[in-house]
């Protein structure tokens, strides 16, 4: 146990990468604010980049560090349009809450 | 002459001693005699399979030649048991670093590393669950951005410094600013309660969301580094010095292999650009009034 405690292994980081990719999910899944989703997002984005950099470590190869970089990219953009569509459904519809966004629901 | 005789039997006594099998093959001609006992005296019983001499560079400079420097040698070591490391020796054949044939280090990470790793770790969980578990908007983006940085000490400790510092001015700086923004536009707490209504939606998302951990975790941990003595350490000097993860290595790797992506993402942060103004745009002008009337009713 104390070897599992103070040696650092890949698995460590493999593991904190999962769960922080789970509490992300569960952002996702039980919040109802979509900004609170889009940020749930972006935690999940960045557990994926931390698996990336691990693996990368693991066997030597720098091509992840390029596509970890291009992942922090790609949230960024989720990001931007997604705060966009936040407030454009705020100004229509004055909240955010995804639960009451049924209209297209029939 | 005679001395390094001396050292090379010395070394040869060590690696018969250790394994007398492997005795017979002669220690590689291109190794001096130096690091052949460098190597001996570091590891006891093992037996030098090759080495490779690290020069620097040689360059031109305004037409005068600069001769590349020896920097060490490498040099690929059998253990007694099979295993392969690769030794990193300075020129005098002082033993620098050992690491296994992926350029890690043998052995274990020190108490320090593993107190460094377990407090970002926190950090950055500690955050995340502030995001998922707060119903104040900002304290949620204040989490995240605690988060953030934890994971951007975790990137640091893998080694990817360039990515580090990306994600402390992407992410903490720019797109964590973006929500405070959108936050403070928006204006409105959160009213509801987190979780789901009803006791039983509560135990069937707690035992799904356990049972997920469970899955990701065992998965995980049965991930076998491709060799069983890798611990986290420095990665090995390429004739550029210490060069893994730097801004040099990832731009070579982003600007020749990775050529396309980095193209493709140009485009898709355009297009992400002028479509977030266009869909925030109000459609018409009258469309705002509202809007502005209910937060000027709020902000006093």
């Amino acid at each position: 146990m104390s070897g599992l405690a103070w040696n650092i292994g890949y698995g460590h980081f493999l593991v904190l990468a999962a769960v922080l990719f789970l509490i992300g999910m569960a952002g996702v899944l039980v919040r109802r604010n979509a900004l609170i989703i889009l940020m749930s997002v972006e935690l999940m984005l960045n557990a994926a980049n931390v698996t990336l950099l691990a693996f990368s470590r693991m066997w030597g190869d720098l091509s992840a560090h390029t596509f970890a970089l291009i992942v922090i990219g790609v949230a960024a953009a989720e990001a931007a349009v997604g705060l966009a569509i936040v407030v454009a459904v705020f100004r229509g519809r004055h909240n955010v809450e995804v639960d009451r966004l049924n209209t297209l629901r029939h | 002459m005679s001395r390094a005789l001396i050292i090379l039997t010395a070394a040869l006594g060590i690696a018969v001693s250790g394994t007398p099998a492997l005795a017979q093959t002669p220690p590689p001609e291109q190794c001096p005699a130096q690091i052949q006992a460098g190597a001996a005296a570091a590891l006891p019983g093992s037996r030098l399979i090759d080495c490779r001499r690290e020069k620097s560079d040689t360059r031109k400079i305004d037409g005068q030649v600069l001769a590349g420097t020896i920097l060490g040698f490498h040099a690929r070591v059998a253990l007694a048991d099979g295993r392969i490391v690769m030794l990193e020796l300075s020129p005098d054949g002082k033993v620098v670093g050992m690491t296994d044939g992926h350029g890690d280090l043998v052995g274990s990470s020190g108490k320090g590393t593993a107190l460094l790793f377990w407090a970002f770790a926190l950090a950055s969980v500690v955050g995340a669950l502030f995001v998922v578990t707060r119903r104040n908007l900002i304290a949620a983006v204040m989490g995240m951005v605690g988060s953030f940085l934890g994971i951007s000490a975790i990137y640091m400790m893998l080694y990817a410094q360039f990515l580090a510092v990306i994600q402390m001015l992407v992410y903490a700086g720019a797109i964590m600013v973006l929500f405070v923004f959108v936050v403070m536009i928006l204006n409105r707490p959160e009213d509801e309660p987190v979780a789901p209504t009803g006791r039983v939606g509560q135990v069937l998302g707690g035992v799904a969301i356990l049972y997920l951990v469970g899955r990701l975790v065992l998965i995980l941990v049965q991930v076998e580094p491709p060799n069983p003595v890798v611990a986290m350490a420095a990665p090995l000097a390429t004739a550029e010095g210490y060069d893994w993860g730097s801004l040099r290595a990832v731009g070579t790797n982003l600007f020749g292999p990775g050529l396309f992506p980095f193209e493709a993402i140009s485009i898709m942060l355009l297009i992400a650009v002028v479509g977030a103004i266009a869909i925030a745009r109000p459609l018409h002008a009258e469309d705002d009034a509202p809007a502005k009337v209910r937060s000027g009713g709020r902000v006093p």
